[in-house]
């Protein structure tokens, strides 16, 4: 059996949903972290995947873009995230309610 | 000569704007002089505009341009022929003697010079009305007079009565005007223009429905200012004035506006014989209307308000009938006498006290002669006794009938001569004659100024010799312009017949009412509240009618369109909207609570929902565009 | 100067109400009254130098804003817009003169400065964008000046009056870029010019969808039935300065608008939508004057004779013919000049009762004859009596409309009693009969400041009437131009018949000629 783009797709959407799940579902802001860089991986698949599949090498520079915004975007992220933990002692999602509207 | 029709035309306009200035200041006489001066001024410059007309020329200015725009021009152009010298001379002349007379009349009111600011600017509309060349100019003195008598019948403003009458006038001259307005608009869109000789010119090129409907257009408009059924309620309150008021414009001129029209317009209701008869019927119709109301009122002016209505009536029997000369000619004597009646009636009330009832009267001619001559001289003329002018105007025009041979509307007007004749003198019985009852009443009756008396005298000369003395020379002058029809009865016989026949019918209605109230009145109860009787006493109801079919509902409806629809229903769909929206966001702003998971939920669930309306959209744009290919 | 007057015009109020800021409050007053003094005079210099006899734009100024997008600054104007330019300089001149309030005067100077900028701007506009932003702009002084100065429900009034006309403005916004767009798509140009667009033949369908856009706003500005309940609430919180402006000139855009987009852009879908509109006309003629007869409140009165009225300018405005919109544009300036005179007399009232109901009054007339004698005027001139400004737009839209029809001119025409009815009631009860609170008993007459701001109106209000040619005129020559661009891209068939062709006159007035 041969890898054809279909199953890079439905890696990607696996991995999309797994993101997705855990971006509903944590409670952890690390873990969210972590739920948010498999989103965004799973956009990286499906566009390398399409990029290669196609000819065209747009998709795979845009994923190495994405690769290094969400390299930059943790760590802002996590420093954040360290200052709120030294604050609180705490990094529950449902104790950070400060922005209520 | 166009020195003379402007001085005839802008004097009384100056005369009103100078009184105007001294219009919130005290009384001075000085406005009431100077305004008569200037009347007077415009009167010898009509009379030598008619010295010029008789001579068979006429006067055609064009002073500006008024209004010019598309193909539409409408210039402030003014016309002296041979009819509007002749109405020229009729309101300059009245219009003098009542600026002369209300000198005395109004010397003890308050408001002295406003009134003659009004009077004046009254005489000025009037002007306007019978000098312009278009229709146009027509509609700018017809709404003027409206105007002035709007302000004249509400002079005494803190009077309730007097101002729900006079806008009860002009509201009621409104729906005619618009009748009117859309005469006009038919006939500039037909045939491009609104001057007299144009219009004139070329009215019987146009279709028969065409022209019908411009004549009944213009006749609505008629009926409004003439006060014809059924917009007449407004004459009778319109009494409400001061009693020069009534004589100048509610009996000499401003009424009087709805015939000329009609005369004016000859060429076109010459074409449309079918509505001239249905004119003619309404105003037999009114006549006799009229008159029978007159029979039993017990209010001295309302008595003379529907005698004129009913005279109104003669005179548009004349006009539908294509009498035009006979219409003008009856129009100018009546504005003659029914002025002089009117000024009479004037000086009773003042000695009376402003009492108008006159049962309440009674043997005032002791006290007061010449008014006693004047009155009843002007009700002899108004009866139609040879030789006062109403024999010659108002007989002529039942000969037209006759010889028309609208016999239906012949028998009318004779019987309603008859009833003028009774009404008339039933008022001069009633304040002349019989007991002194106003000595119950503690009033002590005086003579009016003599210089009032004076001033009448023109009136009374002109109410006696104008029939005789200007038939003929009025013919020849107004038929150059009108159509010469002469009707005459020409069996002999017929004529002697019908002319004594008319005569003693009237002298007997004379006698009669002579008999029933110049000794002692009896009140006969058992007629009085008889059906006839109360419904005449209550002009057939129709006031009553029109409060509560139109006066009423419609204040009710106008409450209801507010408090209902504007404030319920169309104001409320707006705030309603307003409302969900902002209720909608109160509802949902639960949503922002601020616990970041749950706001990812949501995220989750916009992205979601925009995927499936991308995979709706992607399949229904494919989906048409595959069905167009 | 001659050639950026416009410029001057829109922008010197703007720069003043500016310096405004450092005059001290009190020279407040007499400030304004020279920078509007300026300006009105400067716009009668416009009136001077502008040419009658052509009908085109003149004055015309352009600067790229973003040529990108074909938006440029963009602004002339013909006999349409100068006399409307003029009448709300005129307008902010005697309202300032005849101010009488008192809190914080200098704030309301600058408003109105400012206000003056948006007026004469979307007046003098040219370009869509630049149109737009004028009218919203506009909206923000009066909203402040309803709030800030205004009666007990000013907020509700204010932000009512804001919401709604925004919310129509926001349609129309839609409305302008699609027509922009459909410019790009026809020629591959983005232009917001009104005289390219002008050029564009848009199918009828489109037209009909355009049509109905710019319709919402308008009609809401207009304000027509059943878009007009926030007229009420303005009017009846605005201070007196503000329902001048407001009835004056604010209402004006509205109907300018029709003339100025809707019918020579599109005018299959005007002629389409006739009698659709013409019946709303004919609705608010009515319906208005009816609700007008029923108010207790002198000043909603003549805000819903205001509606009546506009009633009968739109219906001139449809009428599709020299005549009528001639007539509209010329009633659009009689009834600034007369509904701003009856809000300020209603004002003069106001300021010393401190109520606008009419059972309070009675029998003002003996106490304050001048007064009433303006007032009577005045009210003359709104009944539409000939001689007085009104009547000469009143007649020329009336009879503008009856070319096109009959039933329902004679429908229409019913404003001139229905008018009659709740002004003359509304004026006896005011007026006539007997004082009988004593607190009018010695009420004082109109003083010098008042006249001042009255005397004008009254003299326009008569002139005008009796000689309105000059301000006609150039009005006619205006309307020529645009009936006849209408007629030429006319597409269908009912379009063509119902909008006359002045290339060939004469096929009806044979008669005319003759004299």
């Amino acid at each position: 059996m041969e890898l054809t783009l279909n199953h890079y797709l439905i890696l990607s959407t696996i991995l999309f949903c797994i993101g997705l799940i855990g971006v509903m579902r944590r409670k952890n802001l690390l873990m969210l972290f972590f739920a948010t860089e498999i989103l965004l991986n799973a956009v990286n698949v499906g566009m390398a995947a399409i990029s290669h599949y196609r000819g065209d090498y747009t998709g795979q520079m845009f994923a190495f873009f994405i690769i290094a915004i969400a390299a930059s975007e943790v760590a802002v992220g996590l420093g954040l995230l360290v200052v709120w933990y030294k604050r609180t002692g705490k990094i529950d999602l449902d104790q950070m309610t400060s922005m209520r509207g | 000569m166009e020195l003379y029709l402007y001085t005839a035309l802008f004097s009384p306009l100056v005369g009103s704007l100078i009184a105007g200035l001294f219009g919130a200041s005290r009384k001075t006489s000085f406005t009431g002089l100077l305004t008569s001066g200037l009347l007077l001024t415009s009167f010898i410059s009509s009379v030598i505009l008619l010295t010029y007309v008789m001579a068979g020329h006429t006067v055609h200015v064009e002073m500006m341009t008024w209004i010019a725009t598309g193909d539409l021009y409408i210039p402030f152009g003014f016309v002296v022929d041979q009819v509007s010298v002749t109405m020229m001379m009729v309101v300059t002349t009245v219009s003098t003697v009542v600026h002369i007379y209300s000198i005395g009349y109004m010397s003890h009111d308050k408001g002295f010079n406003r009134f003659f600011s009004y009077l004046s600017a009254f005489v000025f509309s009037m002007m306007v009305l019978v000098m312009s060349d278009n229709f146009l100019g027509l509609f700018i003195g017809w709404e003027g007079v409206g105007l002035c008598s709007w302000l004249l019948i509400g002079f005494w403003y803190h009077k309730e009565s007097a101002t729900w009458a006079a806008n009860e006038a002009f509201i009621m001259n409104r729906i005619a005007d618009l009748a009117m307005l859309i005469g006009i608009f038919m006939i500039y869109w037909n045939l491009g223009s609104l001057q007299y000789d144009v219009v004139f010119a070329h009215i019987s090129i146009l279709p028969m429905p065409v022209i019908t409907w411009i004549g009944i257009f213009l006749f609505i408009g008629a009926m409004g200012k003439s006060a014809q059924f059924p917009l007449h309620t407004w004459l009778a309150d319109a009494m409400e004035g001061p009693t020069p008021v009534s004589a100048l414009i509610h009996a000499a001129t401003m009424v009087t506006a709805g015939v000329y029209l009609v005369v004016r317009a000859n060429p076109i209701y010459s074409e449309i014989p079918d509505v001239g008869n249905a004119i003619a019927a309404l105003g037999a119709f009114v006549a006799m209307f009229a008159a029978t109301m007159a029979l039993v009122n017990r209010d001295m002016k309302r008595i003379i308000a529907y005698s004129t209505l009913s005279q109104l009536g003669y005179m548009f029997v004349a006009a539908g009938l294509g009498a035009y000369w006979v219409a003008l000619f009856h129009l100018m004597a009546h504005a003659f006498f029914k002025a002089l009646l009117f000024l009479g009636a004037g000086n009773v009330m003042h000695a009376m006290h402003d009492e108008l009832d006159p049962f309440k009267m009674g043997g005032l001619k002791t006290s007061m002669k010449w008014t006693w001559i004047l009155m009843t001289l002007a009700s002899v003329a108004l009866a139609g006794i040879y030789p006062l002018a109403g024999f010659f105007s108002k007989d002529l025009i039942l000969e037209v009938a006759f010889v028309e041979q609208h016999y239906i509307l012949y028998s009318v007007l004779l019987i309603t001569a008859g009833m003028t004749a009774f009404y008339s003198f039933r008022l001069v019985a009633l304040i002349f004659h019989g007991d002194k009852r106003h000595l119950e009443h503690g009033i002590h009756p005086h003579e009016a100024y003599t210089f009032m008396l004076y001033a009448m005298a023109p009136l009374a000369i002109l109410a006696v010799i104008s029939g005789m003395v200007f038939k003929t020379p009025y013919y020849l002058m107004v038929t150059e312009l009108l159509p010469a029809v002469q009707y005459h009865i020409h069996n002999h016989t017929t004529f002697w017949i019908m002319t004594i026949g008319t005569q003693l019918f009237v002298i007997l209605a004379i006698a009669y009412a002579y008999k029933k109230y110049a000794k002692a009145v009896k009140v006969d109860k058992k007629v009085e509240s008889g059906f006839f009787y109360q419904l005449l006493y209550n002009q057939y109801y129709i006031p009553k009618i029109y409060d509560e079919v139109f006066s009423k509902p419609y204040l009710q409806l106008s409450k209801l369109a507010w408090k209902e629809i504007d404030l319920k229903i169309v104001d409320a769909i707006v705030d309603g909207i307003a409302n969900t929206i902002y209720r909608t966001g109160e509802k949902t702003h639960t949503m922002q609570n601020g616990n970041l998971s749950s706001m990812l939920r949501w995220m989750v669930i916009g992205l979601v929902v925009l995927l499936v309306l991308a995979v709706a959209f992607t399949a229904g744009y494919n989906a048409v565009n595959l069905q167009a290919m | 100067m001659q050639e950026h007057i416009l410029s001057i015009l829109i922008f010197f109020p703007a720069l003043a109400a500016m310096l405004g800021f450092v005059v001290h409050k009190d020279g407040a007053k007499a400030y304004g009254i020279t920078v509007a003094g300026i300006e009105f005079f400067l716009s009668l210099w416009l009136w001077h130098i502008y040419d009658p006899m052509v009908s085109g734009m003149q004055f015309m100024e352009s600067a790229p804003l973003v040529s990108a997008f074909g938006i440029n600054y963009l602004v002339g104007i013909d006999g349409i817009s100068l006399f409307i330019i003029i009448l709300a300089t005129f307008f902010t001149l005697i309202g300032i003169l005849s101010l009488t309030e008192t809190r914080r005067v200098k704030d309301m100077i600058i408003t109105l400065l400012f206000l003056e900028m948006t007026m004469v701007g979307v007046f003098a506009a040219l370009d869509a964008i630049v149109f737009y932003v004028f009218w919203e702009l506009s909206l923000v002084p009066m909203l402040y000046i309803i709030g800030a100065w205004g009666g007990p429900l000013r907020i509700y009034a204010s932000v009512k009056f804001f919401l709604y006309t925004f919310t129509g403005s926001l349609i129309m916004l839609v409305g302008m870029l699609f027509m922009a767009y459909f410019y790009y798509q026809a020629t591959g140009q983005w232009s917001f010019s009104i005289l390219e667009w002008y050029r564009l033949i848009l199918p009828a369908n489109f037209q009909m969808w355009l049509f109905a856009a710019f319709f919402m706003g308008f009609a809401i500005k207009v304000p027509m039935f059943p878009f007009h309940t926030w007229l009420p609430y303005a009017h009846g919180q605005a201070p007196t300065i503000g329902s001048v402006i407001l009835a004056a000139i604010l209402l004006k855009m509205g109907t300018y608008a029709f003339v100025r987009f809707s019918l020579p852009l599109f005018p299959d879908a005007a002629v389409a939508f006739m009698f659709p509109i013409a019946i709303l006309a004919i609705i608010m003629i009515i319906y208005a004057a009816m609700v007008a007869y029923a108010q207790e409140d002198i000043k909603q009165v003549v805000a819903y004779s205001s509606i009546s009225h506009m009633g009968v300018i739109i219906l001139g405005t449809f009428a599709m013919n020299v005549e009528g919109i001639s007539g509209s544009v010329f009633l659009m300036i009689a009834h600034g000049v007369v509904s701003g005179a009856l809000f300020l007399l209603v004002g003069v009232i106001y300021d010393r009762r401190h109520t606008k109901l009419m059972s309070e009054f009675g029998g003002l007339a003996s106490v304050m004859p001048r007064y009433a004698t303006i007032f009577g005027i005045m009210m003359m001139a709104s009944v539409g009596l000939p001689l007085t400004i009104n009547f000469v737009g009143e007649f020329l839209s009336l009879l503008g409309f009856y070319k096109q029809s009959h039933s329902y001119t004679l429908v229409a025409g019913t404003a001139i009693i229905v008018g009659a009815i709740y002004m003359l009631s509304a004026y006896k009860k005011a007026f006539f009969g007997p004082v009988t609170k004593e607190e009018n008993k010695h009420l004082k007459d109109v003083n010098r400041t008042e006249l001042l701001g009255l005397i004008p109106l009254v003299v326009i209000a008569i002139w005008l009437g009796v000689y309105p040619k000059p301000v006609l005129e150039p009005i006619n020559n205006s309307v020529e131009a645009i009936v006849q661009l209408m007629h030429d891209k006319a597409q269908t068939p009912e379009a063509q018949k119902r909008i006359p062709n002045l290339a060939t006159t004469g096929t009806m007035n044979s008669v005319s000629e003759a004299h």
